[in-house]
């Protein structure tokens, strides 16, 4: 039975035993290692098509070599953003696993004393936090099909073209980066806000604990 | 120096823990900042697509790159200074812990320290007395504050060499400024990640020497884990990490020499995902960090439940 309480400084459910993690605590639990392989794996893929791509710019001599260079630059920005996305999602979801740490081991604290166990309730830092690594994840995963998309029309479309895409993509990857990186600091923001939670919390508890 | 910059990750005499953290306000303030700036980069790369000039197409990349690099370094101070304040609330909780844990804690009888055990969370020592600090947590105390303000500093630097880049395009001399800006900015990048990094080790430090100091008011032998597989791999990536963002600042002061302009389109082609591969090193440091946190904290929160439930 959980029942929602507003304290005078934290809005809090107070339950008789541990929530334990909520939901997307449970995902940054399964997810944060996938994520961290994957990303891994792609910086690599990325560093070596650079290396094939250098070379063939230096030695370009004719429209075809420079169709290849172009091609190769879409494939070693969708690979190297493949990896910021990945790490950025591990890095999210690590912070998840944090939170998690905390809401769960805290309710764990309460429930050994014998009180009612007051749990936060997701504050606002952590609805925005999954929105803009939601958006960050959207905007550079469609960068990356785009970059895809356009690797594959390079001999079709005009060098021209290919270069148009290049620049807008490289706008949107940048800023789907900065929002990852922007909802990363208010899953920070928002430990902070339970570590004071906690701090005062847990001196109320002795005087539980005594009854 | 180290207890000069001891003194920002540890909460002042007589701070308030029920107080709001001016840390976090700070720290969103210039995220959001950091999150404006790329905004109007975005703008800026959608104008420069469609502008059938090309001269003042590449013009506006130019400085757009400086811009954008400075949003992202802007948001990454922002995460210092967010951890800076988790730092000095997490001395707060662990003074709140030191003061309830004894009324909390079940009677025991006294125990002696086991040495080297196995526990759950992996292997742990068990002493009389608080562990000394390991060197990389010394190292993390003493290099977080001037690896951030370097880094950021470079950031901003290098957004002013963009100027110079951008206004060199119409008689083609930007190639020095060009290389310059992408080596001194991904320095930057490369830096206050470092910085970040060992912000976290301060976390991991404070987390062990705060949970000895609980268990040493508590009369217990003291606990701690063993550095775990995840802290060594994390250590090793932000070295790797931060020895490649050196090594393409030097590389980009080659390229600025190059004579053609086919050779340098050919350094950099490979100069970029050079760098790119070098911030996501340190990136996956901190995944590894952020990781070990977690475990760190699983271990504490569940002795802490056993003090209470029964008294060891």
């Amino acid at each position: 039975m959980t029942t929602t309480k507003t304290r005078p400084d934290f809005d809090v459910e107070v339950s008789g035993k541990s929530l334990g993690y909520n939901k997307p605590q449970k995902m940054g639990n399964r997810m944060w290692a996938p994520m961290f392989i994957m990303a891994v794996m792609a910086f690599p893929v990325a560093l070596i098509l650079a290396f094939v791509r250098a070379s063939t710019i230096a030695d370009a001599s004719s429209a075809a070599d420079f169709e290849d260079a172009a091609q190769l630059g879409h494939y070693i920005a969708a690979f190297g953003f493949i990896g910021f996305l990945a790490v950025f999602s591990a890095i999210s979801f690590a912070v998840a696993r944090i939170l998690g740490r905390f809401r769960k081991g805290g309710g764990d604290i309460q429930e050994a004393t014998g009180s009612n166990v007051q749990t936060l309730k997701m504050p606002v830092t952590a609805k925005l936090f999954i929105a803009s690594m939601a958006m960050g994840m959207m905007i550079i995963a469609g960068a990356v099909v785009l970059h895809f998309v356009a690797a594959s029309n390079v001999g079709t479309w005009e060098l021209e073209s290919v270069e148009r895409w290049a620049r807008v993509l490289e706008g949107f990857r940048r800023f789907g980066v900065g929002l990852y990186l922007f909802g990363i600091t208010l899953g920070l923001g928002t430990i902070i806000h339970v570590l004071r939670f906690q701090s005062i919390r847990v001196r109320q508890l002795p005087d539980v604990f005594a009854k | 120096m180290t207890a000069r910059f001891d003194t920002l990750i540890r909460p002042s005499a007589g701070a308030d823990y029920r107080a709001q953290s001016n840390h976090r306000k700070v720290g969103f303030a210039l995220a959001f900042v950091g999150l404006m700036v790329l905004a109007v980069t975005l703008i800026a790369n959608i104008v420069a697509a469609n502008d059938s000039n090309s001269l003042s197409a590449v013009e506006t990349l130019a400085w757009s790159f400086g811009l954008t690099t400075v949003g992202l370094g802007t948001i990454k101070l922002a995460i210092s200074v967010i951890l800076i304040g988790i730092l000095v609330r997490l001395w707060l909780r662990i003074d709140a812990i030191k003061e309830s844990l004894p009324g909390l804690k079940a009677e025991t009888k006294s125990l002696t320290p086991r040495g080297d055990i196995d526990t759950p969370y992996g292997k742990a020592t068990e002493t009389a007395d608080i562990p000394d600090q390991l060197p990389v947590h010394r190292m993390a105390r003493t290099m977080w504050f001037p690896m951030v303000a370097m880094g950021y500093m470079l950031v901003i630097v290098g957004g002013f060499i963009s100027l110079a880049w951008s206004s060199a395009l119409s008689d083609g001399t930007h190639q020095a400024a060009q290389a310059w800006t992408a080596g001194v900015q991904f320095l930057g990048e490369g830096m206050l990640l470092a910085g970040i990094s060992f912000l976290l080790g301060s976390i991991l430090a404070s987390l062990r020497s705060g949970g000895g100091e609980v268990q040493k008011g508590l009369g217990v032998p003291i606990q701690t884990l063993k550095m775990p597989i995840t802290a060594k791999l994390f250590v090793g990536f932000m070295a790797l990490g931060l020895m490649l963002s050196m090594a393409q600042f030097l590389l980009y002061i080659v390229a600025a020499g190059v004579d053609s302009s086919q050779s340098f389109a050919s350094w950099l082609a490979w100069l970029g995902p050079l760098r790119e591969f070098a911030l996501g090193s340190l990136l996956t440091g901190i995944v590894l960090a952020l990781v070990t946190i977690g475990n760190v904290l699983r271990f504490q929160f569940d002795m802490v439940t056993d003090f209470v439930r029964t008294g060891r």
